[in-house]
């Protein structure tokens, strides 16, 4: 149980710079954290759509290019999507299963803790010559590039571990602590959300970090792992790194999809239709996402038979998904729907993930794939999951929580501006990118043909007012935190667990522990079901 | 949804239905992901063994590390006795076997240094060649591990010593043991892959 | 389900079909056709990019629709129905996606198998990626440029690999890539299906040169093939120096990374070539331009400009080109 704090004389706030193991103030320092590291990782995205805005080297040569991307993507991928996600978990599955924190508070912080300095070591390479082989590192370049490589390598292993650190909590906080009554099937889908991606955190993670210690070990120890003069494969590398990167954007994307599950049927006033096939789709992309992480190496030279299976098992994961999206639609149907902004977020998500997803089955094509892979076509389609998707629905939740978590209410027209500006931003920034691919612009190139320039001007335009369109967020959560309307226990009238409780919560959740007797979207019931007034932050 | 109820303690512990306790379970977890860690490395190993095979296996020590194999096994197996031990109270009988699985897993190291040194006399170096890279650093990274289980082992054993552990208290002990069997059963993979094969 | 129910679900099925169809035959995504498997390529995309459609259309209507019709009037405060599924609903909208992705993985697999029918003698061209240039070697004549021809209608067998890191083989006219990996040969059937000339593009990051690792593939006529691999093979005996140091700036890879106008050269990886002649004699104390050139090619690391990497540039052209060419080429730079 967290301890008494002593910093009688420091404000508040403070408790948030140094080792706590409440995990609320964890999930907080994760969040804002990364989102630091969100905002870093798009000035590296303006850097390289200003260099993309015409063709030739204007801004910067090509080593430096390489730098840049590298970094955007890796800071992106580990230091903002993937931890973020961890840090809605670490605020929201105590709240939400009726426990007082997690299980395991001090490896909680920790966890957290890790982030920091492994971030910093990534920035820090910059400094010894960076790393500029992509966030994929495919050897042999990444043996031969510059020290900041190593550095690189040893930050991606520390992310990876608290990661893992996180996973191990989570299923154990929730397979050992749920409130009374709180059965598997009565468990929010971000919960779910959150189980899918820890069997994937401790299966796929630990693989990656034995092969960036390979590398590592071929940089510092002369080892020859990837040395082809030696007998090195570097198709192994390959392999071993995409048995984790193909399973990591399946925990960048299930937590995420939990968050609209959560935020769906209350902004619709309606049950979530298909609860079970929802959850257990989680489960099935989890598994399903072991299985084809070949098919990133289509290209490779891999034996041509063995291709077949991995196209199979790629599209097959679209089936589930499916049962996602028309579950969610069908949620909506003949609802109530407030328009709000997270309900704006949670729509967005799916108008933009849908393309994203479609474009995933055309990559699963073989054929198809031999013309697309490594080129613009793949990053406009990873864009649209990841930025139109999961971005979309991380905003969505901190939207959503933000009174829970703040205890104050954001100011929605503020936030409608912003969904506006991401939505267009995204769609302009993205869609010319796929026609760029089709046509023949390889990825990872900071010059390209003369026909590819009007595409990329769009593009860059895109980049550019999805830049501007986090000033509206920022100055919205900002200001709302310090000054905005104080907020309801329950502004949302939902019903999951967390919001049983005062704005913010007290320090151990709930003043009494709950006891539950119905599902957490049990809307619709006549009389109208919703939690009944606590006596300590009623609604 | 929620009714009230004066909360304990032990209310939320619903796990307890499943006869799920948090320590032992967060182990498992944890000895699952290294379990995928090691996989990782093992299949660098195989893959290179079966693509690009190589005389120096000829040079690996299969009796001595053999019998380091059974050294390694039976501190196992003291552990078992030593939680066997502690279940009926027998807090001396704990540490006399906690002890054991100390000296025998300072024993495997020792072998498995003399089986490293003796390797690089014969020029299989970590750096040499493939076969010494893929060797040395997947045996490395298990012995990494026998390392910290050592320093585990004596803080255990320090408990012990101090009274920690009793007939109804003894879940550190037994954590403790998930790691070691952990590390001995990776053991047995690694050996095999290794030497035997 | 009632008959208006029946209707409508049928008229707006028949309507997005339609409309999918209609997205497949205009929208014109792809580059030219120039190789049998881009027709097919083509067509399976053109089917799927009708599907994506459907899809797409399915979800933004449904988002759309839902925004407009089911959204809370006024002032009501009640929730929606309790309806927490419906088992059909769920076993059609699980089903469906399964048979049309089973049909699109077929479809894929069939495709795939027509694109890599192996023929009779196709014409073997090995392929050598080295940072940041390709190198084409054609062992039945015996000849290795720095350009790519091929004769139209005739399949070809590129036997891809690669001399340092992984670099990928990619001419999206003929609607095939694959990667050029050190230490193996990756196998590419493909029969070029148009004259004209098309890019070759590298699309696996390879270093700081990777964006420039481009060149071009030049399909003739059998008959005009045949001349150029002819004229290859007796190397030209024109006694025209620039032009024989023309001709080995191409093929040892120079071009790559070094811009240098005269030579039709643009790489950005290396310094500027434009004007080495008269820089050459200033660079270094008391170093005669030519012994600095020439310094320059045999030891890369001997005089590195500011601003440039160490490392990058070949440091074996003192084995592989002949002293003659060294001479040639030196002698070609001085006069720029």
């Amino acid at each position: 149980m967290p301890k008494p704090s002593l910093a009688g004389r420091l404000p508040s706030w403070t408790r948030y710079l140094w080792w706590n193991t409440d995990h609320k103030v964890i999930g907080l320092q994760y969040i804002v954290t990364t989102f630091i590291f969100f905002l870093l990782g798009g000035l590296m995205a303006m850097l390289i759509r200003a260099e993309l805005l015409r063709p030739g080297f204007d801004l910067m040569n090509g080593a430096e290019y390489d730098r840049l991307f590298t970094n955007h993507g890796s800071v992106m991928l580990f230091l903002w999507i993937i931890p973020v996600l961890a840090g809605f978990g670490n605020y929201l599955i105590p709240l939400m299963i009726g426990a007082r924190d997690m299980a395991f508070p001090r490896l909680n912080a920790l966890s957290f803790w890790l982030i920091p300095p492994a971030g910093l070591l990534m920035l820090a390479s910059f400094f010894v010559g960076g790393a500029e082989a992509g966030w994929t590192a495919y050897v042999p370049l990444s043996i031969r590039g510059p020290d900041g490589q190593t550095l690189w390598a040893i930050s991606v292993v520390i992310l990876g571990m608290s990661s893992i650190l996180g996973a191990i909590n989570f299923v154990t906080t929730v397979f050992t602590m749920r409130a009374e009554g709180m059965t598997i099937w009565r468990l929010p889908l971000f919960v779910w959300g959150i189980l899918a991606t820890s069997l994937l955190v401790l299966t796929a993670t630990p693989v990656l970090a034995a092969g960036l210690i390979l590398v590592a070990m071929d940089r510092l120890f002369g080892t020859l792992f990837f040395s082809v003069a030696a007998g090195g494969d570097p198709v192994l590398w390959q392999n071993i790194f995409w048995f984790y990167s193909h399973p990591a954007v399946y925990i960048m994307v299930l937590p995420a999809m939990g968050i609209i599950s959560e935020v769906i049927p209350v902004f619709a006033r309606k049950p979530l239709f298909g609860y079970k096939p929802i959850a257990m789709s989680s489960m099935a992309i989890s598994v399903l996402g072991l299985t084809v992480w070949a098919h990133h190496m289509f290209t490779s030279g891999m034996d041509p038979r063995l291709r077949i299976p991995y196209m199979i098992s790629s599209m097959v994961i679209a089936v589930p998904t499916g049962v996602k999206f028309f579950s969610w639609l069908a949620t909506m149907w003949d609802g109530k729907l407030r328009i709000n902004t997270p309900m704006l977020f949670a729509m967005g998500f799916m108008s933009l993930f849908v393309i994203g997803g479609i474009t995933g089955i055309f990559l699963a094509s073989i054929p198809i794939d031999l013309h697309v892979h490594d080129s613009y076509f793949v990053v406009a389609h990873l864009h649209y999951v990841l930025f139109g998707g999961s971005v979309s629905a991380v905003y969505a939740g901190l939207y959503y929580w933000f009174p829970k978590i703040t205890g104050r209410m954001y100011d929605e027209r503020l936030g409608i501006v912003h969904f506006v500006l991401n939505f267009l931003g995204t769609s302009l920034a993205y869609l010319p990118q796929f026609e760029a691919g089709l046509l023949g612009m390889p990825r990872r190139v900071a010059d390209y043909a003369d026909q590819f320039t009007t595409l990329n001007a769009l593009s860059s335009v895109g980049a550019f007012l999805l830049g501007i369109s986090t000033l509206p967020f920022l100055y919205n959560a900002i200001v709302s935190w310090a000054t905005g309307p104080k907020a309801a226990a329950n502004p949302w009238r939902a019903l999951t667990l967390e919001w049983t409780t005062s704005s913010p919560p007290p320090a151990e959740n709930f003043e009494d522990i709950p006891v539950v007797s119905s599902g957490p979207y049990d809307f619709g019931q006549t009389p109208a079901v919703s939690p009944a007034a606590t006596p300590a932050g009623g609604s | 949804m929620s009714e009230h109820m004066t909360s304990h303690a032990e209310a939320y512990r619903s796990g307890r239905a499943l006869g799920l306790q948090p320590l032992k379970l967060g182990m498992w977890l944890f000895l699952a992901s290294e379990v995928m860690f090691f996989g990782g490395l093992i299949s660098a190993f195989l893959h290179y063994k079966v693509n690009n095979p190589s005389t120096e296996g000829a040079l690996l020590d299969v009796p001595l590390v053999g019998v380091n194999t059974f050294v390694l096994l039976t501190s196992s197996f003291t552990v078992v006795l030593g939680l066997s031990a502690i279940r009926q109270g027998d807090r001396r009988g704990l540490v006399r076997f906690l002890a054991a699985t100390v000296l025998l897993g300072v024993a495997f190291l020792g072998g498995q240094a003399y089986e490293f040194v003796s390797l690089y006399g014969h020029g299989v170096t970590l750096n040499g060649s493939l076969f010494g890279s893929t060797f040395f650093t997947l045996t490395g990274f298990h012995g990494l591990h026998v390392l910290i289980g050592l320093i585990w082992a004596l803080s255990t054993l320090y408990g012990a010593l101090r009274g920690r552990y009793a007939a109804d208290r003894y879940e550190g002990v037994e954590v403790f043991g998930l790691y070691w069997h952990f590390v001995d059963v990776v053991w047995i993979v690694l050996f095999t892959i290794i030497y035997l094969v | 389900m009632n008959g208006r129910r029946i209707a409508t679900v049928v008229l707006v099925a028949a309507a997005l079909v339609g409309l999918g169809f209609l997205a497949a035959r205009s929208l014109d995504l792809m580059p030219e056709q120039a190789s049998t498997r881009a027709v097919l390529v083509d067509q399976l995309f053109r089917w799927l990019l009708g599907v994506a459609t459907v899809i797409f259309l399915i979800v933004q209507g449904g988002l759309l629709y839902a925004v407009i019709r089911f959204r809370r009037r006024p002032g009501d405060e009640s929730d929606g129905p309790p309806i927490h599924g419906n088992a059909r609903l769920e076993i059609v909208w699980t089903l469906i996606p399964a048979v049309i992705v089973a049909l699109i993985a077929f479809y894929s697999f069939r495709v795939l198998a027509a694109s890599e029918e192996p023929e009779d003698s196709p014409l073997v061209v090995e392929v050598s990626a080295r940072q940041f240039t390709w190198q084409f070697h054609y062992p039945e004549a015996g000849i290795t440029s720095a350009e790519l021809h091929l004769p139209v209608g005739r399949q070809v067998r590129f036997e891809i690999t690669s001399d340092d890191v992984i670099h990928s083989f990619w001419i999206p006219e003929f609607r095939v890539k694959r990667d050029a990996t050190p230490g193996q040969v990756a196998e590419l059937l493909v029969t070029p299906s148009q004259i004209g000339r098309f890019a070759i593009r590298c699309a696996e990051l390879c270093g700081p040169g990777h964006a420039t690792m481009t060149s071009e593939v030049v399909v003739d006529s059998p008959a005009d093939f045949a001349a150029w691999l002819a004229g290859q093979r007796a190397p030209a005996a024109s006694g025209d120096p620039a032009q024989a140091a023309r001709a080995s700036f191409d093929r040892y890879g120079c071009y790559g990374c070094h811009t240098l106008a005269d030579a039709q050269a643009s790489g950005s990886v290396g310094p500027v070539l434009d004007g080495i002649g008269q820089t050459a004699a200033t660079r270094v104390e008391g170093l005669q331009a030519q012994e600095y050139l020439r310094q320059s090619i045999l030891e890369p690391g001997a005089f590195v400009v500011p601003g440039y990497a160490d490392g990058l540039m070949p440091s074996n052209l003192g084995e592989r080109m002949t002293p003659e060419e060294i001479d040639t080429l030196v002698a070609y730079l001085l006069s720029q």
